[in-house]
């Protein structure tokens, strides 16, 4: 990306320009339509025929109705609808720290969201813990995570069903995003359907931010789970459009039969119109012809092993995982405690944008670099963003004073001396107030609620 | 081609050419405001598709740009945008921030309103749920100011008044369950409610009652924004220059076709949500690309001055339909302002019952001429026009004329009974009224 001095940034987060900022062949077949024809899907045209045909030759079998919309938000807030019509059922099974969406359904079933805000959980969302095996209750040194974050589920359903609460649908971003770039471990999800489904309710999907081969190895996220794991719903949106606004939600006949014998007509203005359809169909074709899903492999494969040296290196990195082109650093202070370093995160993205690599910080301590960039990033991208890391990193643990492991011994006393905030020098890059400690300022704003400039880099 | 139901396109200009005449369908109701494929808006989209399409994290011009435009149309008190892709989305947003401001839970609405798809709207939306998942407790109806068909109706000696009273009496048998209302929602002009035009008066009685009450008022101009109504650019404004919403909500028509859709509000009411501390994002919504749509949809209106051309092929409009009212008694009434016009097909003049069946009918018999228009109101009865605003007074004449043609015939089928089964040409010309029955529930 170019910024008005014609500056030249590396762009590690927008997934939603999937196949690249401004591909050619995008916007070509954007204007082609244009020029044509743009007009809501009451008037039958073919291409949203087609681009759901291609949809869901991509998708397991059972999975062959498509609705259209506009926003990922939209898309899941009909997904609910669909589960809650399908059955009667009213309750939502959520992860801790999800993301959904802005509408007011999904800020419900979001705790990324309502947890920051004066909102209350409503009685009929479940919150049930993250399957995150670095940092959440069951980590990668016990026996079964993936059995034991399931019967969390499990029990949810068993008090719900207690207090004669019925369950409509467990819904989960296939790999969460703002909750730190967090990949379930393997089997959660095939464990989790079947206590839902048994308990009368469906699965979600939500590959909003994570669909479309950025794991490389699938098209979709939750395929990584094998191929007996097929979600009763599945959304997608962002990167479907490389920008434009489309968005959809997949699902079962049986599912959609049930919404529709409702009497209930779904019409979306936009949604599925003749322009979204060419602009998704042609997005489709570029991941194809362009091997982007291969690319995501081979690079992302790359990236992981850049940055696991790095890890090697750097006290400072806790924990790198990913797969794919959709990668998480997550910055600690400890390494045994897992302390999450926010504002050397902080820090450490604003550097890295001086050095034109743009990155964001996420997570619900916002300490985890997230790093998921268009599709068309190349190993020398990839070589060339750690080479800027390692930069910026060593000079920050420089200056806290937290020794690379090859050079000081551990225990070497001065280290309890030292702040346990980065210090003001490295974090006063325009901040006013001379007074205050910056560095404990920048802190407590992290703690407490957004600062504008962290608020402009997540995404 | 235009084969059964399947469009393949629209030719453009839209100014009618004896060539091109065999293949052109005339749309009366849609999205696309300026005209289909305006050149000018596909160029300004083309463009920045090719520059940068991103994000609103990332800072550009051209959202501050677009901003600044709206708000020149707006009253100043009107001043903070909020950018999305859809009408639903706006209106979800103008319910959480009416809430966040007020405090408050409970909203007041219009009877037959119809609000978007998303769960919040169908909530707030009689036209959905009625008949669906029923009415939650939090929301109260009003009823619909029809002065045709509505309690108060055009002999009444001031029905805005008579109706804005019927949202006082709602709103106080609410304080009297000791609820609050957070907002009074209605489409500016309610369309799927059947082309009703309120009162002048209504909306700024209503505002009185509601904010005294805590409330915001939300005005929903999705159908009807940007100079449709050719006496002003926002459809509220008819009810009088001292009349500003707290919040007005814009879409479809926003830009032409691409998913756009706004947020207008006071800096009183975007403050208290910022003070929440959750941020509102939309990852589309106020992309340059967006944006620069939304700016060439400003750009044609102002240049081809659509606003005046709505006003006045709209008044020929109405001319033209009145004439048609004397001559055919299936209509009822003829309603509108600017390129917004019902016509309500009755069966009979003293008891104004909808002629469903017939409009139906009606609205088959018009699209095998290649004019597209559909029908809407509880009755689905009402007729409606809402084209783009490029329509001509050629299209005006046309559409008339193809009209009294249709009804004519009808009225001449219906005078003997037994044609209307039993005529074999008849049944090649025009079939039967069952075969006939399109997708009812039209709205755009």
């Amino acid at each position: 990306m170019f910024d008005e001095k014609g500056e030249r940034y590396l762009d590690c987060i927008n997934n939603v320009a999937h196949v690249g900022h401004c591909h050619p062949e995008v916007v070509k077949a954007a204007l082609k339509q244009m020029e044509v024809l743009n007009t809501n899907s009451r008037f039958l045209h073919d291409n949203i025929v087609e681009y759901a045909k291609r949809l869901a030759a991509t998708l397991p079998e059972q999975l062959s109705v498509c609705y259209f919309t506009n926003s990922g938000s939209e898309a899941n807030d009909l997904a609910l609808r669909l589960a809650r019509q399908f059955r009667g059922h009213q309750d939502v099974i959520t992860l801790d720290h999800a993301y959904h969406g802005h509408l007011s359904s999904l800020i419900e079933i979001s705790p990324y969201k309502f947890r920051k805000g004066k909102d209350v959980k409503k009685e009929f969302v479940h919150v049930a813990p993250t399957p995150d095996i670095y940092r959440g209750k069951y980590r990668e040194n016990h026996a079964d995570p993936a059995s034991a974050y399931a019967d969390e589920v499990k029990k949810i359903i068993e008090e719900a069903q207690n207090r004669g609460r019925k369950i409509a649908a467990f819904i989960a971003e296939s790999m969460q995003s703002c909750g730190g770039q967090i990949i379930p471990p393997a089997g959660y999800f095939q464990k989790v359907a079947e206590y839902v489904r048994g308990a009368g309710g469906v699965v979600i999907a939500d590959e909003v931010q994570v669909g479309f081969g950025r794991v490389g190895k699938h098209f979709w996220s939750f395929q990584m789970h094998g191929k007996d794991f097929v979600p009763d719903i599945v959304t997608m949106g962002k990167p479907m459009g490389n920008g434009h606004p489309i968005a959809c939600v997949v699902t079962t006949k049986e599912i959609a039969e049930a919404f529709s014998s409702s009497g209930m007509e779904y019409f979306n203005t936009y949604g599925g119109n003749p322009v979204s359809s060419a602009v998704g169909l042609a997005v489709l074709d570029v991941i194809e012809n362009e091997d982007l899903q291969g690319n995501a492999t081979r690079v992302g494969t790359y990236l992981t092993e850049l940055l696991n040296r790095q890890k090697a290196k750097h006290t400072l990195i806790g924990d790198v995982r990913g797969v794919g082109l959709f990668v998480g650093i997550d910055l600690v202070k400890d390494r045994q405690k897992r302390t999450p370093a926010t504002a050397e995160a902080q820090h450490v993205i604003y550097k890295m944008k001086e050095n034109r690599v743009l990155l964001s910080a996420d997570g619900p301590h916002r300490n985890v670099l997230k790093i998921k960039p268009p599709m068309c990033f190349t190993k020398e991208d990839a070589k060339f963003m750690v080479d800027q890391l390692d930069g910026v990193l060593t000079v920050l643990e420089e200056a806290i004073g937290a020794q690379t492991e090859s050079v000081v011994p551990e225990n070497t006393p001065c280290r309890t001396k030292m702040p346990k905030e980065a210090p003001s020098e490295l974090l006063s890059d325009g901040t006013p107030d001379p007074k205050e400690n910056p560095g404990q300022k920048r802190n407590r704003l992290c703690a407490d609620k957004p600062s504008l400039l962290s608020k402009r880099l997540k995404t | 081609g235009a084969g059964p139901g399947r469009s393949a396109r629209f030719s453009a200009p839209w100014r009618p050419t004896g060539a091109e005449r065999p293949r052109r369908c005339w749309p009366c109701g849609g999205g696309c405001s300026v005209g289909h494929c305006h050149p000018l808006v596909v160029q300004a989209a083309h463009e920045q598709n090719q520059v940068l399409n991103t994000n609103s994290r990332y800072l550009h011009d051209n959202i501050v740009d677009y901003a600044q435009r709206l708000s020149e149309t707006l009253p100043e008190k009107l001043c903070v945008f909020y950018f999305l892709n859809s009408g639903s989305e706006a209106n979800d947003l103008a319910l959480r921030l009416a809430r966040q401001y007020t405090g408050h839970w409970d909203v007041v609405v219009l009877d037959h309103a119809y609000h978007g798809h998303l769960s919040s709207l169908i909530d707030i939306s009689p036209y959905k749920f009625r008949g669906l998942d029923g009415q939650k407790e939090w929301v109260h109806v009003a009823p619909l100011p029809d002065t045709y068909r509505g309690p108060y109706r055009e002999d009444h000696p001031n029905p805005a008044v008579a109706y804005a009273s019927e949202v006082k009496r709602v709103v106080s048998s609410v304080q009297e369950k000791g609820r609050k209302i957070a907002a009074f929602f209605a489409e500016s002009l309610p369309s799927v409610g059947g082309q009703i035009i309120p009162p002048a008066g209504y909306f700024p009685e209503v505002a009185e009652h509601v904010r005294r009450a805590g409330g915001v008022f939300v005005a929903d101009e999705i159908q009807v924004g940007f100079g449709r109504v050719g006496k002003h650019f926002w459809a509220f404004q008819l009810q009088g220059e001292d009349f500003v919403p707290d919040i007005v909500t814009m879409g479809k028509s926003i830009g032409n076709g691409h998913p756009v859709a706004c947020v207008a509000t006071t800096q009183a009411v975007a403050r208290a949500f910022e003070a929440t501390g959750v941020e509102y994002f939309n990852t589309f919504g106020g992309s340059p690309v967006s944006c620069a749509v939304g700016l060439a949809v400003l750009d044609v209106l102002e240049k081809e001055q659509l606003q005046a051309h709505a006003a006045c092929v709209g008044s020929f409009l109405m001319e033209l339909l009145g004439q048609q009212k004397a001559k055919h008694p299936i209509i009822g009434d003829i309603r509108g302002v600017g390129l917004f016009v019902g016509v309500d097909l009755i069966k009979d003049k003293a008891t104004r019952t909808p002629a469903t069946e017939e409009a139906d009918y009606l609205v088959s018999r018009l699209k095998e001429n290649y004019i597209l228009l559909s029908t809407d109101g509880p009755g689905r009865n009402v007729l409606k026009f809402k084209p783009p605003m490029c329509f001509s007074l050629d299209n005006a004449q046309h559409v008339v004329a193809k009209l009294d043609a249709i009804l004519t015939d009808m009225e001449e089928k219906m005078r003997s009974c037994e044609t209307l089964r039993l005529q074999p040409e008849a049944a090649l010309l025009s079939p039967p009224l069952e075969k006939m029955k399109h997708p009812t529930q039209i709205h755009y």
